[in-house]
């Protein structure tokens, strides 16, 4: 069969891993990863490369993507079924469950998440531009100590720079996620080195390629998938599936 | 009044130092603390929710806002704790269990507290448990529930059944509220109102007291 792929960045390893392996011919697409920092402004970024793949007479339009704060609500394609696993975000995926993810969650409270493609492709410092320059949602979190001082003077920079990172001292670990791509030893060292630097303490998880094997594969098996048809439209669920179409 | 000006200002500019200096000031001079509040604070703040909404304030004003605001208010408290003085409202506020963020949050407690209503912030990562608990110890009029990721979300729906469990629903009013919160979500749990931000907060609570 014939599919596209529209992926965030962030799971461009796991992603080109599970590709090359795929008997079916797909084109496919990466996107910047953060996006869900964009709030509402992520969906119309997905929907405009959904809109074009729509044209192109695919058999399945396949999202490397999860519900991501609800970033991927909304999203249809008016000829092409959409498929997007089940999970609330990219590590979920990344888990290869997201039920394993809800009980990882609730019982490391605290843990930040990292992931090779995490550590490969996040840039320090690196905000997205919103597509409405005057959104409110840009609140300014990446912002450097220096900026925000030269923007609002040295009291109140400091205090808005302590504001924005408080919360990063109530993280008390880092999970490093390994998949198994390439370069993995790498991303490992970083990971580590971030715990070390931020005084977390450091885990390592074994991730699972099989949601992002399965999606490719064209295996929806729909306790893991939603499969939209064409013309209807990505919703969040209240329960544990996670999203629905209507 | 000058120092209402000047302590109305000083909020809307998030001149902490200042608005501390003229609360001082204006405390030496005898100024009811009830009337700094109702006639500097909370149209100050009114006008820093207008602006928001506006999209000429953003969170980085908002925050110093709240920051000023305090400043004045840990002046003005002490006073009215010993005077007696009651605010209109009590309010519970925290980011549900498993959540560490808080900025949002902070922001809604700020425009509650600078509204002129009594609020509790239990913080971040608050379990169902610390709800209840708060809610039976404070009495509080209202609990404030905040989210921001979808994977903590369900903890909203757990606290409220935690306080329908324990007896305690119908003795407060629950909001909601958070970036991927909806008022469709907020519905389907049972909460009494939803916000989309701060200043629809304090709107929310206003309306809800009229009610009353």
């Amino acid at each position: 069969m014939r599919f596209k792929v529209i992926s965030c960045q962030v799971l461009t390893w796991e992603m080109n891993h599970v590709l090359s392996r795929s008997p079916h011919s797909i084109v496919t697409e990466i996107l910047p990863m953060g996006l869900h920092d964009l709030g509402a402004a992520m969906r119309p970024r997905l929907q405009e490369r959904i809109d074009a793949a729509d044209e192109e007479g695919y058999d399945a339009i396949l999202l490397g993507y999860a519900l991501c704060g609800r970033g991927t609500e909304g999203l249809r394609a008016g000829k092409t079924q959409l498929v997007l696993p089940r999970a609330h975000d990219c590590i979920g995926l990344l888990m290869g469950s997201r039920l394993r993810y809800q009980d990882y969650f609730d019982t490391h409270p605290g843990v930040y998440f990292r992931s090779p493609g995490w550590i490969d492709f996040q840039i320090q410092g690196q905000t997205l531009e919103p597509a409405n320059s005057a959104a409110n949602y840009t609140i300014g979190e990446r912002q450097t100590r220096e900026e925000l001082i030269a923007r609002y003077g040295e009291d109140n920079g400091n205090y808005l720079f302590e504001q924005f990172n408080a919360f990063r001292r109530r993280y008390s670990g880092l999970t490093y996620i390994s998949t198994g791509v390439a370069s993995e030893d790498n991303f490992r060292s970083l990971a580590r080195a971030e715990a070390e630097k931020e005084g977390w303490i450091f885990e390592e998880i074994e991730g699972s390629l099989t949601l992002l094997e399965r999606l490719v594969n064209g295996k929806w098996d729909a306790a893991d998938f939603l499969v939209v048809p064409p013309g209807a439209t990505v919703q969040g669920a209240l329960g544990e599936s996670i999203v629905e179409a209507i | 009044m000058a120092q209402s000006k000047e302590l109305y200002e000083a909020i809307l500019n998030g001149d902490a130092k200042k608005a501390h200096a003229v609360t001082q000031a204006a405390i030496e001079a005898g100024t009811e603390p009830m009337t700094l509040i109702s006639e500097s604070m909370v149209p100050a703040m009114d006008e820093v929710g207008r602006l928001f909404e506006e999209e000429e304030y953003f969170v980085p004003e908002l925050l110093l806002a709240g920051r000023a605001m305090k400043s004045a208010m840990e002046l003005l408290r002490p006073l009215m704790v010993a005077s007696g003085q009651k605010l209109s409202a009590r309010v519970v506020i925290g980011t549900v269990k498993g959540d560490l963020h808080d900025i949002g949050k902070n922001i809604v407690a700020s425009m509650l507290e600078g509204s002129g209503f009594e609020v509790i912030d239990l913080g971040a990562d608050v379990s169902a448990e610390a709800f209840v608990a708060a809610v039976e110890e404070r009495k509080p009029q209202f609990v404030c529930m905040s989210a921001l990721l979808t994977v903590t979300m369900p903890a909203m729906k757990t606290t409220i059944e935690a306080l329908t469990n324990a007896g305690l629903r119908t003795r407060v009013k629950v909001l909601v509220g958070g970036a991927p919160v909806t008022s469709r979500y907020a519905k389907e749990i049972g909460a009494d109102g939803y916000s989309e931000n701060a200043s629809g907060a304090v709107g929310l609570v206003r309306n809800l007291l009229a009610e009353a």
